[in-house]
């Protein structure tokens, strides 16, 4: 780590012994990230802060492991992980994200140790996601929480779920399916965590029609630009003038090249990270892999103007560039960038439907 | 199969007699009756295009207005049915004063409208089914106007404003273009059935008043961006804009005054075709620009083509209706859009529909009106791209400003003392509460409403 700020803050959250402390920890660093936002390349801003969400939300688990062996409900009884989904699972998170994760435990030796180790993980769940709303990570809407009992099974409970899913495909369920693609492991055993995302490849070999069911989802939203080239902003109420960035260009990109992602067996759940794997493997050309990683880093770095507040102390965050910030050359800047996802989702709708 | 007949009308002759012995009617009273018939059915069209502001209005605004707004309708259209009668009739086509200088302005003549009981020896139309029918005209004037005054008015402005419009406003301009006296009659100015006559002015009166009440409550934010405020009921709406297309026939082609060559038969297809262009351009723009194809747009789109078709639907070709009716619907649109920016509240979009579209169709008879059809009415001349000669087309731009004009300021002075003399709003907690209990004490949608009271 280049910068001795950043590095002593992160060893100051892996040292921090308190819920309180950690929050000190977070204003602080929220400061600071700001402060360096024009000072370096968006990309490793990104990487910073998600470095920085990383060790809080990893130190929140080592907490909450401890109190619970405080109230006597004992150690983990099988290996975890806890899981990240959404802008987490990507290493997107800005700095108002809110909790989307899920947990994932070995298999308990004995069937009917079942109860009681998804017992022990159900409270063990609840116990850090209240701690990351003390840290003021509000969670997230669909409730794809680890304190969800949905979101907090055993692995072969997982995996069959997942059978489930690609089996019989609903809109609901091809959800879920695009939301795991995007889970990476913050805290526990990794190999458990691969061993899921593996049967979900797996899956996605055999089984090429979920394909069709996903790009519905994938192409759920317009990217806001229209066939005059103009931009779709938001007419009424408080917002009037905006640009619904998050939804009208981050999450459509985002959702495009996650679809050629798995499509293709890419690992990896970065956008930038996908683009770049794509480009390799040439599912990419040279030049639509720069045009795409370009227009995705123009994306971050608008998704950090997006208008936030601090409501009662949580960071929230509406996804909405406003019309203040849009100047003439940034507009220029993305309607060639729409442009560019709408070229992406044409190419994505191509691949999907096998029409070349 | 003859003999059947012969024996069936023989059997109907001993039931009937008189069918076989009465005297034939000449052809001068045939032609009357078809006249008649034809006048008449239109003019019940046009008193249902009632129901079908019925609708719209209070489809396109909140529940808690719903009764006042529907209602309000029909009272409206009783008190200036009697004030027409009384004085609005007089002034629009009485025809005491021919001769004087003053005709050109405004007519006098019978008050108190008492008409022969039929018609008189060659006259095309009896007089009373020729009342009816521009009665209903100036009904629909008023009805468009209610469009400024949507859920914020005090009822008793628009008893006021009622009375006003029908005796002072509407009869000015009716007299103008469509009485053998007025000013732009003689001039040739051309508006078949009313873009100007009709819609326009009360469009303007509407905007007088829009400008006058203020937006509703919570319509704009301090910042000036707006908030929309949706209507209760979009198949209202839609449903009001089909009893108000099928109504424009009586409009258009009843404006014909008789059966003739069949003539009238030709406008309504005119009328057909505007109206199209209008629902179609409207939902396409609304779509390609916004990105959403919009449900309110295509409404007003129809009833934009039908507005702007009004004037134009005896002047000009098929393709030209068509085109017409197209820019109507791209114009409402945009309209729409301006209005809102220059922060003027228009709830039932009455400025864009009838203002906007109804200037457009004015002037579009300077564009497409064609000679042939504008000698064939003996009304002006053919517009810009039939003879190449602008003088129609100036002469339609100053009908619509002299018009537009004399609206504006008679109604800016009206509703202006109106408002320093009695006040024209209701209060802010009657807003708020809702006009059905504000104004008439009970709820128009009871059950629904009442929860939502205890809820507040």
């Amino acid at each position: 780590m280049s910068d001795p700020v950043h590095a002593k803050l992160l060893a100051r959250i892996a040292a921090s012994g308190d819920v309180a402390a950690l929050r000190g920890l977070r204003d602080q660093i929220h400061e600071h990230m700001e402060a360096l936002l024009s000072a370096r390349p968006i990309e490793q801003f990104y990487t910073d802060l998600n470095e920085v969400h990383d060790a809080l939300i990893r130190r929140a688990v080592t907490l909450s492991e401890e109190q619970m062996a405080r109230m006597g409900l004992g150690s983990p009884p099988v290996p975890y992980a806890y899981l990240l989904f959404g802008s987490g699972g990507r290493e997107e998170q800005t700095l108002t994200s809110d909790q989307d994760s899920g947990l994932i435990y070995a298999d308990p030796a004995d069937a009917s140790q079942l109860d009681a180790v998804s017992g022990y993980f159900e409270a063990f769940a609840r116990m850090v996601v209240e701690m990351l709303q003390q840290l003021r990570y509000p969670p997230c809407d669909g409730e794809v929480v680890s304190a969800n009992p949905a979101w907090c099974q055993s692995l072969s409970q997982w995996m069959a779920k997942l059978d489930l899913w690609f089996e019989d495909p609903d809109w609901e369920r091809v959800r879920y399916l695009l939301i795991v693609a995007d889970c990476r492991i913050v805290a526990g055993l990794p190999s458990i965590w691969m061993a899921l995302k593996e049967h979900f490849f797996a899956h996605m070999h055999q089984n090429e029609r979920i394909v069709h069911n996903m790009l519905n989802n994938t192409m759920r939203h317009k990217v806001l630009v229209g066939v005059f080239g103009q931009l779709f902003k938001e007419n009424y109420g408080e917002d009037a003038g905006s640009l619904d960035l998050k939804y009208g260009a981050y999450i459509p990109m985002v959702n495009a090249v996650r679809l050629l992602a798995i499509q293709a067996g890419v690992r990896a759940t970065s956008t930038l990270n996908r683009i770049e794997q794509l480009t390799q493997k040439g599912v990419f050309s040279e030049q639509e892999g720069q045009d795409y990683d370009g227009v995705f880093k123009l994306f971050l770095r608008l998704r950090l103007l997006t208008t936030s507040k601090k409501e009662s102390g949580i960071y929230t965050n509406n996804g909405k560039l406003s019309n203040t910030r849009l100047t003439k050359e940034l507009i220029e800047e993305l309607k060639t960038g729409l442009r560019t996802v709408k070229r992406l989702q044409k190419q994505v709708r191509r691949r999907a439907t096998g029409r070349f | 199969m003859v003999k059947k007949l012969v024996l069936s009308l023989g059997a109907l002759s001993l039931l009937f007699p008189a069918m076989a012995f009465a005297d034939d009617p000449s052809a001068a009273t045939l032609n009357m009756g078809l006249n008649s018939i034809w006048v008449l059915v239109a003019a019940i069209l046009v008193i249902l295009m009632q129901g079908g502001f019925i609708l719209l209005e209070s489809g396109s605004t909140r529940m808690k207005n719903a009764g006042h707004i529907a209602g309000k309708t029909v009272f409206t259209l009783g008190l200036c049915t009697l004030i027409y009668w009384a004085v609005g009739y007089a002034f629009a086509f009485g025809a005491d004063n021919t001769g004087t200088g003053i005709s050109n302005i405004i007519g006098s003549g019978d008050f108190f409208f008492s008409p022969d009981k039929a018609a008189g020896d060659g006259v095309g139309l009896p007089p009373a089914i020729f009342f009816t029918f521009q009665l209903a005209f100036a009904a629909v004037s008023l009805s468009i106007a209610w469009g400024g005054f949507a859920e914020r008015a005090k009822l008793s402005a628009y008893l006021v404003f009622t009375v006003l419009f029908t005796a002072v406003i509407y009869p000015v301009i009716s007299h103008w273009i469509w009485s053998a006296d007025g000013w732009l009659f003689t001039k040739g100015a051309q508006d078949y059935a009313g873009s100007t006559v009709v819609h326009l002015t009360g469009a303007i009166a509407a905007f007088a008043a829009t400008v006058l009440l203020k937006p509703r409550i919570g319509r704009f934010n301090k910042d000036g961006s707006a908030n929309e405020i949706l209507g209760h009921n979009q198949v209202f709406g839609a449903l009001s804009v089909l009893i108000l297309w099928v109504g424009w026939f009586g409009f258009n082609a009843g404006s014909a005054l008789g059966v003739g060559d069949g003539f009238f038969g030709y406008v309504a297809f005119n009328t057909q075709l505007g109206a199209a262009g209008g629902a179609v351009a409207a939902l396409l723009i609304s779509w390609l620009v916004n990105g959403k194809a919009d449900i309110t747009t295509t409404l007003n789109g129809a009833l934009a083509g039908l507005v702007a078709i009004t004037a134009t639907c005896a002047f000009v070709e098929p393709w030209a209706a068509v085109v017409i009716g197209l820019l109507a619907g791209v114009l409402v649109f945009f309209s729409a859009k301006f209005f809102e920016k220059i922060k003027v509240d228009d709830p039932i979009f009455a400025l864009s529909v009838h203002g906007a579209a109804g200037v457009w169709g004015t002037i579009a008879n300077g564009i497409f009106a064609t000679d042939a059809l504008a000698k064939k009415l003996n009304v002006g001349e053919g517009g810009l791209i039939d003879t190449g000669n602008w003088h129609q087309l100036w002469v339609q731009v100053e009908s619509v400003v002299v018009c537009g004009g004399y609206v504006l300021v008679a109604s800016f002075i009206l509703l202006g003392i109106m408002k320093v003399v009695m006040g024209l709003r209701v209060t802010e907690e009657q807003e708020i509460v809702g006009l059905d209990l504000s104004e008439h004490g009970t709820f128009g949608y009871p059950e629904q409403m009442k929860k939502a009271q205890q809820n507040m």
